[in-house]
């Protein structure tokens, strides 16, 4: 296989056409044809009526009704009389047609009267724009709210929550689709086999949380003093290569030796002129001369391994000799860069029984160490070598820090785990960062890179189960004693576990029967009382009433929702789990239906831990995140953006958007602020100095950073490029999806590619230009470049820049030009004047959040219907300055959401 | 169940009412049967999603009929050339999602075609082939998922598999070499009366939660109801899974021609092996139709490319054009191993499988963003249509109509399937 280098980005990286638009936001095509006042002046005034405006009428008597018409109606089709409404399917697949060969340059006929460019693109924009209307308005669900099973990542909170057990859930399909959220039930599908895994799941679950309830793991302690493995593998090691070394001089001297004979003196002197360059070569030819000793007899299996053997020699001893000269190698173990082992083994006790586990870590930085480098991997183990945290390394070799890093043990997996120097370990995105730091030390001393951290010992403990795990063990581990008492009553045990499992809901009594039966089953079958119940058990994690959240209703009548369906609607929105027992209580007994209870129950929900799964599901669905996992940076290129720093990145997306919700702050610090919420890895990666540490955190910026609000971070700008090089369609396209609420239409399909530029010398934004050229392109394109290259000053993995290095762009053009106008707007000189024009109107970026909360939390498509309910949210959240948490209050208050 | 079992044991333990799976099945590899019976008929549909190099992936349209070049992402396929018929012109005219290569391509459904709904699809022609082909056999069709499905980005659009049921919902896939084998050639340790008991408990299992669904459907709304009956269906599966899993009960899987494959494999090992599997399935006959949505983005990166599968897609002369093209190249000389091991398997009257399969290749997508002259090649003698041809169909032609002709080729007496117009002539001889 041939590798393909990764160093000319394609020349037409960016004029792939409206590449990802639509693709990875789960609101593509959610969102009207508004159009931001602030930035562009609206074409027409906005309506929720699909309806080409009447001036187009001329463009289709002009150019499409003589073959369409009246007299001729070519391939069936006329459009002198066609409805501009777009109000039925018949209507919106008709107007689909006219798009596409529209868009695919079909029509009109190459032989016939052609529209300019700007009268064709004209045209295009406002039926694209007319399309999306219409088909959201025929799709729209007004108001119903299909039933929605759990999705994977409910599905496994549920089983935390309920026994106490951490499930791997990969194996269940995927969730969502269509660009939905995960939580929309229409896109929530179920199938056979499907149910097969949700069984099996569920029994792998139940037999752990027994196991686990009836024998608690009391915490237990295991201490590791890395030197005791290491500093004698280092001995042993360069030993190893030093009698490699003396075996090999050995021999050499014999063939020296040799070469001094008369009888060799011919041979040598043609040997030595072959070998002039590399005088090493000479030994390879041993045996051309007469009396040279085989290498064999000094231990090599042949001269070419000799050779090699000892070269190597010069790379591994003084490395392996400078490890074990360093001062606290008899107390503890450096970690290295490359050649000699580069991890401290992590190795926990087989007999250890899986759960949340920590090790802490007494660990310094050296006094030779470079800031970049005091950071640590903690690893699956060293094969896998997969990342699971990564550290900053702040103590000092006089005074270490204690890290505590968590760990989990999971059912079947590796006990092992290893600690390295960040991103030292394996080969993350095929980049060997040890290598390349290696060769650097070595090029400077001959040695090797200084050692950068230093481990004195490492204590694993636990397991330390969370509150929650506790809890419902403890629960289980009740349920299970009161069965053992009764043991031929197993209706108790299986109704008391059905009411949690169906949060808060009485089983079927007809249901209970039939589980009921499978008891009996396994029963005759010779299962002790306690592996039966597993059987009914584990159906009911698979039966309907345990895996949608069904709200009954009918037809064509709203009902208000009752008691245990808003808590659970409310706890699968806030946390992804089910309902705790305060809220089941306050369901039961009336209480949650009261505003200010409710209000308050919304503010506990969201101080819980638990609500970090809303954060990050959300947010990462809302913003398309997902999508830097879909290529691999090019290392090579942008050597700071390994992959615990793009984790960091993702991390800070995250994080700020729950400061911004724990701290009841605006919505708006998203667009622009003058803080960022930052951990020490980003900190560095940002150039903001003293910061240092795991912990995100608020750090204001001074005045003039390009920081600050979702356009200044490196995730979201990284999102927008291929991993090597920058891509203004998608940075434009995202802003306007995201942050201007003005998405452009899905990607056209069958849309001529343009070529035309193909290995031209051009700057990035001339290549861009070639859009301007066609009107299927320019009638989306005239919106969305200009924006991107407004933020050409961050290169694809977001850091500062002043040069476009792309490979094919010419060197006198490559000064970044970020200046630019909105497409009938204001203009803007740099990306500090583009972020404030964006950031001038904040209801348009308040009305897309909204619109991406109430499909989110209600589980449905955000339809027209929902517009009065996203304007209300929207005023109501402006007069408390679009504080973050009045949102999510706003929306749990609104009709809507206590409605089926 | 380590001996062959007796047709009558086989009798006894299946019941008298059910149909009895022909002979072979049940001594696989031990005896010829009777040559006189006419073959069965096999199909597998092979989606790859992202489009190809159009460039050099589509032979000449001067040159139709049986004398045309392979172009160079189809020159792996030279030693097949008399065995496959690459058709231009077929599209499905309701595509319009960009990146949709499989959703709609075995079912040329509108997506838009349900008020209220932003989403719709119809039954895949597999799924209408299974319902026919699938009844002598231990499974009626099975549905491969390619590639890591946390890396996988888009390509294929929506679904589980290229396959979709009857009510147009995703039938899932399995998404490993491992589940696969384990599938068709694990050893049932359990013994037989065991067995049974386990049926009878997964009949009561499926009791039990119909009784739920029943309760809880009462009350529903009316697109609640539509969403539940997802889950009834499913019920009504697993039922035909059981009933099938009695008829088949006490006939060991066959013993698995080749080793466990390895854990983990992806991108060309994992279509490699894949494609070893579902020759030996068909050769041990557990199976008569496959499905297999190809992995993509695994397949990029095992090719040593370090573009993802989108930008590649998106090629422009260059080093994403390279890419693309070295795709298609390794993804032809993967299909030309499947037609070998096809080929190389014979039959009980000395033909060959390739000679009773139908083999279908292609995607909804045919480059970048166009949807129509899909990529589509056709090979094997099961579905009785023309090989060795170039065919150059009038533009926009139905995907559809290949989908009908190939079901009636099978011996599925289908009237339409989709939005067929009727069949493709020009592939009838």
């Amino acid at each position: 296989m041939r590798p393909i280098q990764h160093k000319t980005p394609g020349i037409l990286a960016t004029l792939c056409l409206l590449a990802f638009l639509g693709l990875f936001s789960p609101l593509a095509e959610s969102v009207c044809a508004q159009t931001a006042e602030a930035v562009q002046e609206p074409e027409q005034p906005h309506s929720f009526r699909a309806e080409v405006p009447e001036r187009y009428r001329a463009f289709l008597q002009n150019y499409c009704t003589e073959c369409h018409g009246v007299e001729k109606q070519k391939g069936k089709v006329r459009l002198d009389n066609i409805s501009l409404k777009i109000d039925s399917l018949k209507s919106a697949d008709e107007w689909a047609k006219v798009l596409n060969s529209l868009n695919a340059g079909d029509m009109p006929p190459e032989d016939s009267k052609q529209p300019d460019q700007s009268a064709k693109a004209d045209f295009l924009e406002a039926l694209s724009q007319t399309m999306v209307v219409a088909r959201k308005t025929l799709s729209d669900q007004n108001g119903d709210i299909t039933m929605r099973r759990l999705n994977r990542r409910e599905y496994q909170n549920t089983l935390r929550e309920l026994l106490g057990v951490e499930m791997d859930v990969g194996g269940l399909p995927s969730d969502g689709g269509a660009d939905r959220f995960d939580t929309v039930g229409s896109s929530l599908f179920m199938s056979p086999d499907q149910f097969e895994l949700y069984r099996e799941l569920g029994r792998k679950a139940l037999d752990l949380s027994f196991k686990l309830a009836i024998a608690t793991p009391v915490p237990q302690k295991h201490h590791i003093e890395p030197e005791f493995e290491l500093t004698e593998k280092m001995e042993k090691d360069l030993a190893y290569w030093n009698d490699i070394r003396k075996r090999y001089r050995k021999w050499s001297l014999q063939v020296d030796a040799a070469a001094k004979l008369p009888e060799n003196a011919k041979i040598v002197a043609e040997l030595r002129e072959v070998s002039k360059a590399t005088p090493a070569k000479f030994y390879l030819s041993w045996d051309k001369l007469q009396q040279a000793p085989p290498p064999k007899d000094y231990g090599f299996p042949d001269a070419i391994d000799a050779n090699m053997m000892n070269e190597r020699w010069d790379t591994h001893a003084p490395y392996l000799a400078e490890y074990l000269t360093q001062p606290k190698v008899k107390t503890g173990a450096y970690l290295a860069a490359a050649n000699i082992q580069r991890w401290v083994n992590v190795r926990a006790p087989a007999q250890w029984p899986v759960g949340d586990y920590k090790a802490r870590v007494r660990i310094a930085a050296t006094k030779e160490s470079p800031e970049n480098r005091r950071f640590i991997d903690f690893l699956s183990n060293v094969s896998s070598a997969q990342v699971l945290s990564s550290h900053q390394v702040t103590g000092t070799i006089e005074e270490p820090q204690i890290l505590e890093i968590p760990f989990r043990l999971e059912p079947g997996a590796s006990r092992n785990f290893a600690i390295a120097e960040k991103s030292m370990l394996g080969n993350p995105d095929g980049f060997s960062f040890h290598d390349v730091l290696f060769g650097a030390g070595y090029q400077a001393n001959r040695i090797g890179p200084e050692f950068a951290v230093w481990i004195d010992w490492i204590d694993l403990e636990g397991p330390y189960p969370s509150p929650g795990i506790s809890k419902a063990l403890a629960e289980m581990r009740a349920m299970l004693a009161r069965f053992e008492k009764e043991p031929e009553a197993p209706r108790n045990f299986l109704v008391e576990f059905s009411e949690r499992a169906l949060r808060g809901r009485t089983p079927d009594a007809e249901f209970v029967d039939k589980l009921l039966r499978l008891y009996d089953i396994r029963r005759k079958d010779g299962d002790t009382p306690a592996e039966a119940i597993k059987e009914p058990l584990s159906v009911l994690l698979a039966s309907p009433s345990f895996l949608y959240l069904a709200e009954p209703a009918s037809d064509g009548k709203r009902r208000p929702l009752s008691g245990l369906e808003l808590a659970t609607r409310l706890s699968f929105f806030l946390w992804s789990a089910p309902p705790d027992a305060q809220l089941l209580t306050l369901a039961k007994n009336g209480a949650l239906a009261k505003p200010d209870i409710l209000a308050q129950q919304v503010e506990r929900l969201l101080s819980d831990e638990r609500s970090a799964q809303f954060t990050k599901a959300f947010v990462s669905q809302w913003l398309g995140i997902s999508r830097l996992d879909f290529f691999q940076f090019n290392l090579k290129t942008h050597p700071n953006f390994d992959l615990p720093t793009k984790a960091a990145c993702k991390e800070e997306v995250f994080q700020t958007f729950a400061l911004l919700l724990r701290e009841r702050e605006s919505l708006t610090h998203l667009l622009k602020a003058d803080f960022v919420v930052i951990n020490g890895l980003l900190a560095g990666y940002y150039g903001i100095p003293d910061i240092r540490g795991d912990e995100f955190r608020r750090v204001t910026l001074p005045v003039d950073s390009p920081r600050g609000g979702l356009l200044g971070m490196a995730a979201i700008l990284a999102m927008g490029g291929n991993g090597d090089q920058t891509s203004p369609v998608e940075r434009g396209a995202w802003v306007l999806r995201k942050l201007l609420n003005d998405p452009p239409p899905p990607a056209p399909p069958n849309v001529p590619q343009l070529n035309r530029l193909a290995g031209k010398p051009l700057s990035t934004r001339e290549r861009i230009a070639q859009h301007q050229e066609d009107a299927q392109c320019t009638q989306c394109h005239r919106k969305i470049d200009p924006i991107g290259f407004g933020l050409e000053n961050f290169d694809a993995a977001g850091k500062w820049r002043t040069v476009d290095l792309r490979p094919d762009v010419p060197p006198e053009k490559r000064q970044i030009d970020p200046s630019g106008a909105f497409f009938k707007g204001a203009p803007f000189r740099n990306v500090y004047e583009l972020r404030d024009l964006i950031a001038a109107r904040p209801e348009k970026f308040a009305h897309g959040f909204t619109e991406a909360l109430i499909e989110y939390g209600l589980g449905r498509p955000f339809g027209f219907s929902d517009q009065d309910l996203a304007d209300e949210i929207v005023n109501w959240t402006k007069k408390n300055g679009f504080s973050l948490p009045e949102f999510i209050q706003a929306l749990v208050a609104s009709k809507a959401f206590h409605s089926k | 169940m380590q001996h062959p079992l007796s047709r009558r044991h086989f009798l006894k333990a299946a019941g008298s009412l059910i149909a009895i799976p022909a002979l072979e099945s049940m001594n696989f590899g031990t005896a010829a049967a009777d040559s006189k019976t006419p073959r069965p008929k096999r199909m597998i549909f092979l989606g790859f999603g992202f489009g190809v190099t159009q460039e050099t992936w589509f032979p000449d349209l001067q040159q139709t009929g049986r004398n045309y070049t392979l172009p160079e992402g189809l020159a792996p396929l030279a030693r097949h050339k008399n065995e496959m018929t690459v058709v231009q012109g077929l599209s499905n005219q309701y595509s319009k999602d960009a990146h949709w290569g499989s959703t709609f391509w075995l079912t040329g459904a509108n997506r838009f075609s349900e008020p209220g709904q932003s989403f719709h699809n119809t039954i895949s022609t597999d799924q209408v082939a299974a319902q026919i082909l699938g009844k002598e056999t231990r499974y009626n069709s099975i549905h491969l998922n390619g590639g890591d499905p946390n890396i996988e980005g888009p390509g294929h659009g929506p679904g589980l598999s290229l396959s979709w049921n009857a009510a147009g919902k995703p039938v899932g896939g399995l998404n490993s070499p491992v589940l696969l084998f384990h599938k068709l050639f694990s050893e049932e340790k359990m013994p037989l009366e065991k067995r049974q008991l386990m049926l009878a408990q997964n009949r009561s299992v499926l009791d039990a939660v119909l009784t739920d669904a029943k309760k809880l459907q009462r009350n529903l709304t009316k697109t609640d109801t539509d969403k539940l009956s997802e889950y009834f269906q499913s019920i009504r599966e697993l039922e035909t899974r059981i009933a099938k899993e009695e008829q088949w009960l006490g006939v060991p899987n066959p013993k698995a021609p080749l080793p466990e494959p390895g854990a983990n494999l992806r991108g060309r090992e994992e279509v490699k092996l894949m494609y070893d599997l579902m020759a030996a399935a068909f050769q041990a006959d557990s199976t008569r139709v496959f499905t297999y949505r190809q992995p993509i983005e695994t397949m990029v990166k095992s090719l040593g490319v370090k573009i993802a599968a989108h930008d590649m897609s998106h090629y422009a002369p260059g080093e994403r054009m390279e890419a693309s093209q070295l795709r298609d190249r390794v993804q032809s000389e993967l299909l030309a191993g499947l037609l070998d091991k096809l080929k190389a398997s014979k039959e009980p009257d000395g033909s060959s499988l390739l000679d009773h399969t139908c083999v279908v290749y292609g995607s909804n997508l045919r480059t970048v963003h166009t949807l129509d002259n899909c990529p589509t090649i056709v090979a094997g003698g099961g579905a009785g249509v023309k090989m060795g041809e170039h065919i150059g169909l009038p533009k926009n032609t139905p995907l559809c109509n290949l989908w009908l002709t190939l079901l009636r080729g099978v011996g599925v007496d289908a009237d339409r399937h989709g939005d067929s117009t009727g069949v493709v002539k020009e592939l009838v001889a």
